[in-house]
């Protein structure tokens, strides 16, 4: 079995495994003053052949189980290994990756991702419901839009200037053609709890406490769909 | 539940969840509940609820503690409560809180101010009992929510309803006010609607000696009154976007208050005349209803409301014996015996009023609003008879001099014009307005206001009995004391027939018109200018102008990047003009204007001076201007001052001279830690007021055809009968709160002051302007009357411990001190007695000091 099926097996498994941070709690991410992560693109370049055999040499996800990475915050992108590395987000495959990784090769990792195309846009049904439940939220669920943070297009927050104090945009991930089915993974975890390890995914798990599965997969396809 | 979970749920818009009612007590609005639970133990109505503050802030979304647009702090939220699954197979969730515990009250406990709106007592209480189910998934909850000091100090409220779908609320609350803890009064009956003389005294037939030594028998009494208020409503979807909403509520008022009782003048007529302050009854009760339907459209807006009120009042008259005998001035023998008094109290009435709002988007970032309403506000009580007496009322001098009555003919509902009341005051108004924001830095608005009151009340006061005008005046005691006052009109009675006499109501009503433009600038950024026109256009009836025109103009300056701080600055410049004054419209409403009354010989004394200028109707200017700051002083300090005053200066020589008021806060607010927070407050105002008047020459009327002379300067309004007053008042007060928790203890403290002086002073021009001429009169006089003052210091103790998670307890404090002296009751220690005139209150206790210890046992449901 090559490594990269070995890796595509195992994570597609991974969901099943006991959670590793489980039996030590660890205290999860404060992202509400982190600032905007800055690395080295083209040293990033560099240290993400590993990263290739899942996540596409072009930041796109060579399968439906893994996110594409391309164009996606640099910001988001460093948080997520900062996560996987010190135990606030468990993955069978990407906490040994991050368990190398030096503070410099996240920042430099993140960028190069940052740095590249993200997947051209799609054709979404304005229609569907998950384009409801993404534009305009369902109120009467309690359920908030989408959009609020993740942007219309799915491509990141476009926040208007404001003289108030503003949540850390630039730590929200553009969610634009990433798979039905790693969305609809991640909404999941978000909202059993699983994944519970910053101040973002808190906000997420209120946010799908009243999405039924129905309205999981609607939201998913939606997504994948810009 | 964690803290963490719970703040997500928050985020969901209108998720029920297990903090809201424990992160904000949200009643809101008149349409569905009331306004306000809490009590003198603790004001907010849920302060157990709000510890220990959440030490992850206010949201998941924005780091640190967030402030208002203009830079105030917002307090840490609670911690989100411990829930608990209602059962296996459901989503419900509780949580609760039950504070009970005893409180011991000491030292001055019947202080008047202590106990003004509490009801303390030592014993059992319940400090709070709040219970709370919720249904993440379906938004539903109920809440119980409920203190008892005592049974008229209680609130209980309870709440239904689904986030985003409708609302249910019902409650129940009791509220005491206490008028006088010092109150003795004379009667027996007091509470009731007739108030008999104690034995052994005598309804008009009785000395003041006689009145004295009973009264000195009479025990301490508290005045005061219950509110209980309770309610239902309901808010919810009605259909689509329709959002209708129905309640009710009920206040009963029952109590006492003290209360008048006049039988005609004592002062110029020693051992004569009488006036008495009573204790009337209260027993009233207001019902609310409220009806309204909305439509929120993105386009268009629609509200339909309607208000009914109706209130019962179920004591309709107040009768009194009065203890005094009453002479005629004139010497001749009395031949009325005048010992009752009688008050009509306030009249059963309903008010009904229905309200349209209707509000479009418009292309521009326009919008344009109109509202419309009608008001009816009616009365048909029956009417009492012009008086209570018996027998024969008046003075009988010589034939053919006879200014007698027949009692008889004037204490019937027969002796009256109509037998209902049969009044009426009907109200309109429409309300325009355009606003629209053409760009971002620069918006407009106009208004356009019409609002009038028309009060279509008419009564005659006609006696078919008798065929005359006019009503007994003071139940007659006055007509008995002095010749002709009798208060009746009779054209066919050469001693009556120039009786100027009221026989009508004034039906006083207006109409009000207003029209404003205004303009705001965002001159840079974060700075903004604004400019305000109104124009207000008041047509009065039956009153001294016809037209009283009010324009201002208001200058505002908001900025909001000054070294951090926000600063908000005002200044109005109002003037107030108006037609012809004509000092007396009323001669319509008295007898002078019926037929055949006959002008006397020396004429009609003069209405009143014809400079007086009525302080709501003259001629006026205004400038105000009021400066604001808050400095924000890092995360966790917060520095903010205000400085305001005003002027105002009235254009005549007799009348309400000018006003002045000029005050400052300053406040400082600390809340380094969730675990820590202290309050600052100073505050402090003066006001200036100054009258000019001129007393009439008393000598003239009825006998001199100078009475008839309104002129300032004139014989009936001489330059040397003026007389000025300047009245001065200084309030100030000041807090001190600190909190801070230390894991299992938390302690905190308060202190609180509050002080305010008073002093008016006077000139006069000669002694013929004081009421008292006696040859002491200007050394008695002086030029001032003795200063007021009212201060009150408080100091709170408080210590909550927490044995476990579920169990706690908390021991407090309050030690309350006061000084309270005010000239209107001087004497009062000594005796309530003087000559004809009987007093009640003897006035809040001038010094007094008051304590409470109490311990609650808190348990988390």
């Amino acid at each position: 079995m090559s490594t990269i099926v070995r890796l595509i097996v195992a994570a597609s498994f991974a969901w099943m495994l006991p959670c590793a941070a489980a039996d030590a709690p660890v205290k999860p991410l404060d992202l509400r003053r982190v600032e905007t992560v800055h690395g080295d693109a083209t040293a990033g370049t560099a240290k993400a052949a590993v990263c290739a055999a899942c996540h596409g040499p072009a930041g796109v996800a060579i399968a439906p189980t893994f996110p594409n990475l391309a164009g996606q915050s640099a910001t988001y992108v460093y948080i997520q290994l900062k996560e996987y590395k010190e135990g606030q987000r468990a993955n069978p495959i990407m906490t040994g990756q991050a368990a190398g990784l030096s503070d410099a090769d996240m920042r430099d990792l993140a960028a190069h991702y940052a740095a590249l195309a993200p997947k051209a846009a799609g054709r979404p049904d304005a229609s569907s419901r998950g384009a409801v439940l993404y534009l305009a939220g369902d109120p009467t669920l309690g359920v908030p839009p989408c959009q609020g943070c993740h942007g219309t297009a799915g491509r990141g927050p476009k926040p208007a200037f404001s003289s108030s104090p503003q949540p850390s945009w630039h730590s929200f991930p553009s969610l634009a053609g990433q798979s039905s089915l790693y969305v609809t993974q991640q909404l999941g975890d978000y909202r059993t709890g699983t994944r519970v390890g910053s101040s973002n995914a808190s906000v997420m798990h209120g946010v799908t406490q009243n999405l039924s599965d129905a309205d999981i997969a609607a939201l998913s396809s939606y997504i994948e769909s810009l | 539940m964690h803290a963490l979970e719970a703040k997500v749920l928050i985020f969901g818009i209108g998720v029920a969840c297990a903090s809201c009612a424990f992160a904000g007590d949200t009643s809101g609005t008149m349409r569905v509940g009331d306004m306000q639970f809490g009590n003198a133990l603790d004001p907010r109505g849920w302060t157990p609820m709000l510890y220990p503050a959440d030490p992850d802030g206010m949201s998941y979304l924005h780091a640190g503690m967030l402030r208002t647009p203009t830079g105030l702090p917002y307090r840490f939220p609670p911690a989100a409560a411990d829930v608990k699954p209602l059962g296996k197979a459901t989503d419900w969730t509780y949580s609760g809180v039950v504070e009970l515990g005893f409180i011991h009250v000491g030292g001055g406990r019947n202080a008047e101010f202590f106990r003004q709106y509490a009801d303390w007592k030592s014993g059992f209480a319940l400090g709070l009992l709040a219970l709370d189910f919720q249904n993440a998934k379906t938004g539903q909850y109920v809440e119980l929510r409920g203190s008892r000091l005592s049974g008229d100090d209680q609130f209980y409220r309870l709440r239904a309803g689904q986030y985003g779908r409708y609302r249910v609320e019902a409650f129940y609350r009791d509220m005491p006010h206490t008028v006088s803890t010092n109150a003795y009064p004379l009667w027996n009956g007091v509470g009731t609607s007739d108030l008999t003389l104690p034995s052994p005294l005598i309804a008009g037939a009785s000395t003041p000696g006689q009145v004295a030594a009973a009264h000195a028998g009479s025990s301490r009494r508290t005045i005061g009154l219950t509110r209980t208020r309770e309610g239902i409503g309901i808010e919810g979807t009605v259909w689509r976007n329709w959002i209708g909403s129905a309640s009710v509520t009920n206040e009963k008022r029952s109590g006492t208050r003290l209360w008048g009782g006049s039988m005609f003048f004592n002062y110029p007529f020693p051992d004569n005349g009488g006036v008495l302050e009573t204790v009337r009854p209260i027993d009233f009760r207001t019902t609310d209803v409220n009806l309204s339907v909305r439509n929120v459209g993105r386009i268009w807006r629609f509200m339909a409301t309607y208000t009914g009120s109706f209130f019962r009042n179920n004591q309709d008259h107040l009768n009194f014996e009065s203890p005094f005998r009453l002479y005629n001035v004139v010497g001749t023998p009395q031949v009325a015996d005048i010992k009752y008094g009688q008050f009509s109290l306030e009249p059963d009435n309903d008010y009904h009023n229905v309200r349209l709002d209707l509000s479009r988007e418009l292309k521009g970032n326009g919008q344009f609003t109109v509202a419309a309403a009608y008001g009816t506000m009616r009365q048909n009580d029956a009417l009492l008879p012009p008086t209570t007496c018996t027998g024969t009322g008046g003075i009988f001098i010589a034939p053919p001099v006879n200014y007698t009555f027949n009692c008889a003919d004037w204490n019937t509902t027969n002796a009256l014009s109509q037998k209902n009341a049969n009044a009426r005051i009907d109200t309109g108004l429409i309300d325009t307005r355009l606003t629209f924001r053409p760009t971002p830095t620069f918006g407009w608005h106009a208004n356009l206001r019409w609002y009038r009151e028309d009060n279509k009340t008419r009564y005659l006061a006609y006696n078919p009995i008798t065929g005359q005008y006019g009503y007994i005046s003071e139940n007659g005691s006055q007509g008995s004391i002095v010749p002709g006052e009798s208060g009746i009109f009779d054209p066919r009675n050469p001693l009556l027939h120039s009786a100027n006499v009221t026989v009508r109501n004034v039906p006083y009503g207006y109409t009000d018109t207003l029209f404003e433009l205004g303009g705001d600038w965002e001159v840079a950024p974060k700075q903004s200018l604004s400019a305000t026109y109104t124009f207000d256009h008041n047509q009065p009836k039956y009153r001294e102008r016809k037209r009283v025109d009010d324009q201002r103009i208001k200058l505002a300056w908001v900025a909001r990047s000054v070294g951090g701080a926000t600063i908000r600055a005002s200044y109005e410049y109002a003037s107030r003009t108006g037609d012809h004054y004509n000092y007396d419209p009323y001669k319509q409403f008295f007898s002078e204007s019926l037929a055949g009354f006959v002008d006397p010989v020396t004429g009609i004394a003069a209405h009143t001076v014809d400079d007086m200028r009525k302080y709501d109707l003259s001629d006026r200017t205004e400038n105000k201007a009021r400066l604001i700051l808050t400095y924000p002083w890092g995360d966790s300090t917060t520095l903010s001052a205000t400085f305001y005053g005003s002027r105002d200066r009235y254009d005549t020589q007799i009348g309400r001279q000018n006003t002045s008021t000029t005050g400052a806060t300053l406040q400082w607010d600390w809340q380094p830690t969730p675990a820590t927070t202290m309050n600052v407050y100073l505050g402090a105002e003066g006001t200036r007021l100054g009258i000019s008047n001129v007393a009439d020459n008393e000598s003239l009327i009825g006998s001199n055809i100078g009475q008839t002379n309104p002129s300032l300067g004139g014989p009936l309004y001489p330059y040397a009968n003026q007389w000025w007053e300047f009245d001065r008042e200084r309030n100030s007060n000041a807090g001190l709160s600190f909190s801070h928790d230390f894991g299992r203890v938390r302690a905190d403290v308060s202190y609180n002051y509050s002080g305010s002086f008073g002093h008016v002073g006077y000139n006069y021009a000669s002694l013929a302007a004081l009421a008292y001429h006696g040859p002491n009169a200007a050394a008695a006089a002086g030029d001032s009357f003795p200063d007021n003052s009212y201060r009150s210091n408080s100091v709170d103790l408080g210590l909550s411990f927490r044995f476990t998670n579920q169990l706690g307890m908390r021991l407090f404090g309050r030690y309350e001190t006061g000084s309270f002296t005010d000239f209107h009751y001087a004497g009062f220690d000594n005796t309530l007695d003087y000559d004809h005139r009987v007093y009640t209150d003897k006035g809040p206790q001038r010094h007094y000091s008051a304590s409470l210890v109490g311990a609650m046992l808190n348990v988390k449901l």
